[in-house]
């Protein structure tokens, strides 16, 4: 959890940073994780949850493309590597992995004793099974990827590719449901819709009693390898309703309330005994030019893409819409993301961006076209479109609901004016890359030649040195071509009540939920 | 009489045929499910795939009649986003539906019918002032903020009663309350109307002239008949308060047919919002239909007229 008193862009306590788990990747020592002894587990957690919890979630073998379904699957399940406290990716279930040198295969080896929530040993066949009955968001990557799974012994299992592929861990680890094992002898016996419904995974807590859609009951599973949970009960109560969330936690019958914001924020933050949390890592927004490709388009002058970047009041914006809870960032692909670059933060000059637009043959500025937006996030949009209207950059607001703005935006509707896009999805700075910045990206109306180029060149770069530098290239390169403009790295606030000491809210990086839950703790305790 | 009745199950089934074809196209000019069941900014491929599995990269066609055909097979399909039969989610929040709707149309009735009577022998005087705020307050004042106002006063302020989810009695009474407040409005007024309308016929006139005390007018020979046509509003009245419950269940995040159809609209969950209106809509039909076959059934004017 990164209480509201830490300050956006600061270094989060415990975390091991993006280059140090390289090294330690590369080495395969991250292992630790020595079992500590622990009190019983007691007490009970009740948490607000602002999005409704569906049975697939319960199944990793499904997982979609949903950075929300990991609510759940931290509970119940357990990865061979995954983002954690003490680094991402951290080993989980695997206490050490490896890629070869030649990069064509890679070896994880699992922790001795560990056991599924049944008592079954997890074994290297479970890790064998899990990849070959998965289902979800880019199963087919991964399966064109990996010629063979092999498992040479109980704890030993080796993944071998039939190329190169420098993403491969980028995608089994941390986009994908892949990774995280479930129990072969229990699935078959089972079947799969029986699994949905009595789910056993390998995770701090086994499931108790599930209503789709309403509530979910969590048991802690003591003998769980990293330590045993220090809170006997974890229930999540799917409550729609924002003030709704607030109200239940200030009436004690919650202990944490998911996604409060604005006016709400402000309420909670002045209620004794309330603690308003960041998770810093949520979803980076930018305005994006579509028609900077255009020459009869003003957009096409960088001059007046710079001018839109110096025209936003950054820290105002965030201040009145998000108590100041979000990160301030000049770069489209956020900090958590492998391979970022951090760049300059951005400035408000609104006088040098009429300097700008009038050195760019627009000193009265310009009328330029709509602004299109999620209606969700259309606060933001406002801010913004009155900042470019203060210099003169005129622009109407268009904001439509996500499904029918997502759709407008893949089908390339959004032709003049400016796009406020965003984006959560898992991966790193490539594969961010691929969707919005390269040609044919599913959301890019254009792309640069030469980031093309190098697109393509990092692709199979197995030198992580060079493969950094050449996307650390690219990014400097969007970033002088203005390209996209930044607005925020949205910060997710939510609030905890009185009885929790650490929810672990936004603890692990990249994660805006709470987890991991086994470190959980209640006051007194 | 059986040509009649034939005749009204053949509009009836029109009825079904015209709403689920309805449903099925405009909810499909709202948007792409697929962006909303992954993050934005997700690959095209991971778009394509979502796609794909809920089978909306067939034609529209195909789509339509693999729905009616299933329809007809009593399957409405399964959910995009629980993944789950259509018919074993409505039928798992069913229960807390009707306990909520049930509470709410006693409350609606208690209050609307009484008022509603009091506003008709008091025509133009207070009551009837009181009733036509009271009205005008019901049908005006959304039941979000009611339900949230009552959250405030009854859950933060008094602290007495629970802000949302199922339990006890406790916590049904603020979303029955919210729920009901509008349709005693719509009770209120057309009790009144109909009341109204008893009050002018020949027969109460009669009464009155015969002596009868107008305690006895009002409760035998004008409430009894003016009662028809408010228990039939109040019959579809209840089939929406189940259905379409919408905001009182989102806000008191009551796990009912309304808060499943929020869902449903809010993820593009095909499925769910054609299932939950063809279901809605099959029992308003249905009701319909057997209101008009009693009607004809015991007014041969109707049946002659057909």
């Amino acid at each position: 959890m990164r209480s509201m008193a830490e300050t956006a862009g600061a270094t989060r306590p415990g975390a091991i940073g993006r280059r140090t788990g390289l090294a330690l990747l590369a080495s395969g020592i991250l292992a630790g994780g020595a079992r500590t002894a622990k009190a019983a587990a007691s007490g009970t957690v009740t948490a607000a949850v602002h999005v409704s919890l569906p049975p697939a979630w319960l199944d990793p073998s499904e997982m979609p493309a949903l950075i929300t379904t990991y609510m759940l699957v931290y509970a119940l399940h357990d990865a061979l590597v995954k983002p954690m406290r003490e680094g991402n990716p951290a080993p989980s279930l695997a206490e050490s992995y490896r890629m070869a040198p030649d990069g064509l295969s890679y070896e994880f080896v699992l922790r001795k004793g560990i056991t599924f929530h049944n008592g079954d040993p997890v074994t290297s066949d479970d890790v064998k099974f899990t990849f070959e009955r998965y289902r979800g968001v880019s199963q087919k990557l991964l399966r064109d990827a990996v010629a063979s799974v092999e498992t040479p012994d109980e704890r030993r299992v080796v993944f071998r590719l039939k190329e190169p592929w420098p993403d491969f861990m980028t995608f089994y680890t941390l986009s994908t449901g892949a990774n995280w094992i479930v129990p072969r002898k229990y699935i078959e016996k089972v079947g799969d819709p029986g699994y949905k419904k009595a789910p056993v995974g390998a995770g701090p807590y086994r499931l108790v009693s599930f209503e789709p859609g309403i509530e979910l009951v969590l048991e802690a599973y003591e003998p769980y390898w990293r330590h045993a949970p220090s809170v006997k009960r974890i229930v999540m109560k799917v409550i729609p309703d924002e003030a709704t969330r607030l109200v239940a936690l200030k009436r004690g019958e919650v202990d944490f309330a998911y996604s409060i914001r604005g006016e709400l924020a402000q309420e909670a933050k002045k209620t004794a005994g309330l603690r308003l949390e960041v998770a810093p890592d949520g979803a980076t927004f930018w305005m994006y030019f579509p028609e900077q490709w255009d020459p009869a388009s003003p957009w096409s002058k960088l001059k007046v893409r710079q001018a839109a970047s110096m025209a936003l009041d950054y820290v105002s914006i965030n201040t009145a819409l998000n108590m100041g809870a979000s990160r301030i960032t000049s770069n489209f692909i956020p900090k958590h993301l492998k391979y970022h670059l951090p760049t300059p933060p951005p400035v408000f000059d609104p006088a040098g961006a009429a300097r700008l637009l009038a050195e760019a043959g627009y000193p009265g500025g310009f009328d330029a076209g709509m602004y299109w937006c999620d209606s969700s996030y259309s606060n933001l949009a406002e801010a913004a479109l009155n900042n470019l209207a203060a210099v003169g950059i005129k622009l109407q607001l268009r904001p439509f609901e996500r499904a029918a703005f997502d759709k407008g935006f893949l089908d390339k509707r959004y032709k003049k004016g400016i796009v406020q896009a965003s984006s959560a999805a898992f991966g790193n700075a490539s594969t961010r890359l691929a969707v919005w910045a390269i040609k044919d990206g599913a959301y890019a109306y254009g792309s640069y030649p030469e980031i093309d180029a190098l697109y393509s060149q990092q692709l199979h770069e197995l030198d992580e040195a060079k493969r950094t530098a050449i996307l650390h290239e690219m990014q400097q390169a969007i970033y002088d071509n203005k390209m996209f403009v930044p607005l925020w790295q949205l910060g997710f606030l939510s609030v905890a009540g009185p009885r929790l000491k650490d929810s672990t809210f936004g603890s692990i990086e990249g994660f805006v939920y709470l987890g991991p839950y086994e470190d959980i703790t209640l006051n007194g305790k | 009489m059986k040509q009649y009745i034939l005749r009204r199950l053949g509009y009836s089934v029109l009825s079904l045929v015209l709403l689920s074809l309805t449903i099925f196209l405009f909810i499909r000019l709202t948007g792409d499910p697929a962006t909303l069941l992954t993050e934005p900014g997700a690959s095209a491929d991971d778009i394509q795939a979502v796609r794909h599995k809920l089978g909306l990269d067939r034609p529209i066609w195909e789509q339509y009649a693999w729905f009616v055909f299933s329809l007809l097979r009593g399957d409405l399909g399964d959910s995009f986003y629980y993944q789950t039969p259509v018919l074993e989610l409505y039928m798992s929040r069913l229960p807390n539906s009707l306990t909520l709707a049930v509470a709410a149309m006693g409350f609606s009735l208690v209050l609307g019918i009484p008022s509603g009577i009091l506003a008709s022998v008091r025509v133009g005087k207070f009551w009837d002032n009181v009733g036509k705020i009271f009205a005008l307050l019901g049908l005006s004042v959304p039941s979000f903020l009611v339900g949230l106002l009552m959250i405030l006063f009854f859950s933060v302020y008094l602290q007495w009663l629970p802000s949302s989810g199922t339990g006890g009695i406790s916590h049904l009474l603020m979303p029955a309350f919210a729920l009901g407040w509008y349709f005693a409005a719509a009770h209120m007024r057309m009790t009144r109307s109909s009341m109204l309308e008893v009050l002018g016929s020949e027969y109460v006139k009669l009464a009155r002239l015969k002596g009868l005390p107008e305690s006895i007018v009002i409760a035998k020979h004008a409430f009894k008949n003016a009662l028809i046509p408010v228990l039939t509003l109040a019959g579809i009245n209840l089939i929406q308060m189940i259905n379409v419950a919408v905001v009182v269940e989102t806000v008191f995040a009551w796990p009912g047919i309304g808060r499943l159809l929020y869902e449903g609209v809010s993820f593009r969950d095909f499925p769910v919002v054609q299932g939950i209106v063809i279901l809605g809509g099959a029992m308003i039909v249905v009701t319909n239909l057997l209101v008009d076959i009693v009607y004809a059934m015991i007014d041969p004017r109707i049946r002659m007229e057909n």
